[in-house]
């Protein structure tokens, strides 16, 4: 204990010596799954955000994906361990307040990142707004069908807050057009069999159907299979910019996505957990804007995700915040 | 077992698969009168091709329920092995060592599950439970989160083709339905592995090599996985490592839904198609009469007891009279 005590003292005089400018902090950074491509982004960027700012990162990855036991086992574990910051997103952000509590007892300074956590203090909150993205995209669709037509929805897991909002904001862009009729709405769980199922029976009901909706890009790319097969033609929108639909944009097969930049997000959550240690002004919460990616804009996205650097904390946020 | 048990079950079962049979008609009736849509050549045609899939997993696994096993790894051996086809279809851009691919990497994992439950003695449920996690594990850090996708027109064929207007996938679905039902009803390893089911101790006391049989079906049930796997990769043209995931319990259901028991020794091929059927016709209607987002997994639970209710009730009123 008493070395401990002393090993602090001598780091806080090395701080000082060099101007709160220490390097090499240890940071973990908690991702809900190894499965979606969208945390793969969150994990890509987090270690771009760590070379350019000269800091570790550990990645915590539930091996059941959205385990809620497992992310509390891994917190104890860290919290063992003591990193010097935490970039946090919790696999439910209601079921893991208990699991952010025990962080903030341990004094470890954490950044929540992607999903907003219901309770526990952090020092900022990094995220996008699904409800945005939804009504940005599907102003795009409703744009290209000129403000015309028949469309349906393929909603994502039922009752998820990411599906729920995505939807709303997709209904909110189709109730601004009156020339615009949704004819159904049904869910496919965010998995491409069931959305080409879905979109297989939709199209017996529907002989005609001019746009679909999908609140993400596996989504979107099975509903194209589907219409491909009927060779049948759609306007397809998803949500979530991977490089998959990216790659069926260039192509002409997909109209757009919507870009949820999980890259962003991590990189931007580990550039805060770092400033923060180095007593660098940080602001409280950044929602990056609604990106719609397609034919004109793709370009940034066709970068391979491993490929990406972060770009310049100066040239995302102004400073003095 | 005597030949007249055999014959008995052999009746009993047809008149089970008939209830069954009748309750595939009455969901599709009524689905007809609910929805013009329903009941056209093209409807029936896209309930067929989507049950196909669900069917060809769902085979392999009835004759390891039929020894009164299980193969919770179906699933995830899907998942693995398309996703193993899927680079092996990028690397070479061979249909034909994609397929080789496929298939031997689910034979491998049926049969490496076999050897767990044979040589190991290890609990069938355990056993499979513990390989289901070593599958998604090994696929999800073969992908690493990636996608592989876009394939060669050849290779597509197999799931998205069509050959005089009826869709590839249907004609596997008969196909292995015909060899199924031949391999289970007409041979005499097919009959042997009802005698596991229903009794392996008189079934190892007349002489039938139960150990052997069982590394049989737990290999055939692995292989169809393969299968599946490559007529998944052909229709969605993409592979993620959770693919698998979201189907192990629908072919769990669709055995059972098709009679097959828990217990072992009782189900059918054909039964277990009906399954399928009636789990595919569900979110076909569904579908078409827009039932509501919320309201659908009740839907879905409500048909399936009402279905499997109705048809063990009148099973054991037909029991009780013989």
């Amino acid at each position: 204990m008493k070395r401990a005590m002393l090993m602090t003292a001598a780091a806080f005089a090395m701080l000082a010596a060099s101007g709160v400018k220490a390097e090499g902090e240890k940071i973990a950074v908690f991702t809900k799954n190894n499965t979606n491509p969208f945390f793969q982004a969150v994990r890509l960027g987090a270690d771009s955000a760590a070379k350019q700012m000269n800091v570790t990162v550990t990645q915590f990855v539930p091996t059941k994906p959205d385990s809620i036991p497992e992310q509390m086992s891994q917190i104890e574990d860290v919290i063992v361990r003591r990193p010097d910051a935490i970039v946090f997103i919790p696999v439910d952000y209601k079921a893991m307040t208990p699991g952010v509590e025990k962080i903030n007892r341990a004094g470890i300074p954490a950044v929540n990142i992607v999903d907003r956590s219901a309770g526990g203090k952090f020092v900022a909150f990094v995220g996008a707004n699904d409800y945005t993205i939804g009504l940005a995209t599907a102003r795009h669709l409703v744009r290209a069908l000129g403000g015309k037509g028949n469309v349906v929805i393929i909603e994502g897991v039922r009752g998820s807050l990411t599906s729920n909002d995505r939807v709303r904001g997709f209904q909110e862009a189709i109730k601004e057009a009156p020339g615009v009729k949704l004819l159904a709405s049904q869910p496919a769980n965010y998995q491409r069999l069931q959305a080409l199922q879905v979109m297989e029976n939709l199209m017996q009901s529907h002989p005609q159907i001019d746009g679909v909706l999908a609140a993400n890009d596996a989504m979107a790319l099975g509903a194209l299979e589907a219409l491909d097969g009927a060779k049948r033609k759609a306007l397809v929108i998803g949500i979530n910019g991977t490089k998959e639909a990216v790659d069926a944009i260039k192509s002409g097969r997909l109209l757009a996505s919507g870009d949820y930049n999980g890259f962003l997000q991590g990189c931007m959550g580990t550039m805060i957990a770092a400033r923060n240690l180095r007593k660098l002004p940080t602001p409280r919460e950044i929602l990056l804007p609604p990106v719609v990616v397609d034919k004109s804009n793709y370009q940034p996205y066709d970068i391979p995700v491993e490929s990406r650097t972060c770009p310049k904390w100066e040239s995302i946020v102004k400073t003095g915040r | 077992m005597n030949v007249l048990d055999l014959r008995h079950r052999a009746s009993t079962g047809a008149i089970a698969l008939g209830y069954r049979l009748i309750v595939v008609i009455a969901i599709g009736v009524a689905l007809s009168f609910a929805s013009d849509a329903f009941l056209t050549p093209t409807n029936i045609l896209n309930v067929l091709r989507q049950a196909a899939l669900l069917f060809l997993i769902a085979s392999g696994l009835t004759l390891v329920i039929l020894t009164a096993g299980l193969d919770l790894s179906v699933a995830a051996n899907l998942g693995l092995a398309a996703c193993v086809a899927a680079s092996a279809l990028k690397a070479t851009g061979s249909p034909v060592v994609g397929v080789l691919t496929g298939i031997a990497c689910g034979v491998g994992v049926g049969f490496a599950n076999g050897l767990l439950v044979t040589a190991l003695r290890l609990p069938p449920f355990i056993a499979t439970y513990g390989m289901l996690w070593v599958l998604h594990g090994l696929s999800y850090y073969y992908m690493a989160g990636e996608t592989i996708y876009g394939f060669s027109p050849g290779f597509r064929e197999i799931g998205s083709g069509y050959l005089v207007g009826v869709p590839i996938p249907i004609y596997l679905m008969f196909v292995f339905l015909a060899i199924g039902w031949f391999f289970t009803q007409r041979t005499t390893w097919g009959q042997e592995i009802y005698a596991i089911g229903a009794n392996p101790v008189a079934a190892r006391l007349s002489g039938i090599p139960v150990q052997r049989r069982l590394l049989l079906v737990y290999t055939l049930s692995g292989g169809m996985a393969g299968l599946a796997a490559l007529v998944y990769l052909a229709r969605l043209n993409s592979a993620e490592a959770d693919i698998g995931e979201p189907l192990l319990l629908p072919a769990i259901a669709a055995c059972l839904i098709g009679g097959a028991s828990l217990f072992g020794g009782v189900g059918t091929i054909s039964g277990t198609l009906i399954g399928a059927l009636i789990l595919t016709l569900v979110l076909n209607g569904m579908n078409l009469l827009e039932v509501s987002a919320n309201w659908q997994p009740f839907v879905t639970g409500a048909i399936v007891l009402a279905g499997v209710g109705i048809d063990m009730l009148t099973r054991r009123r037909a029991e009780e009279k013989h």
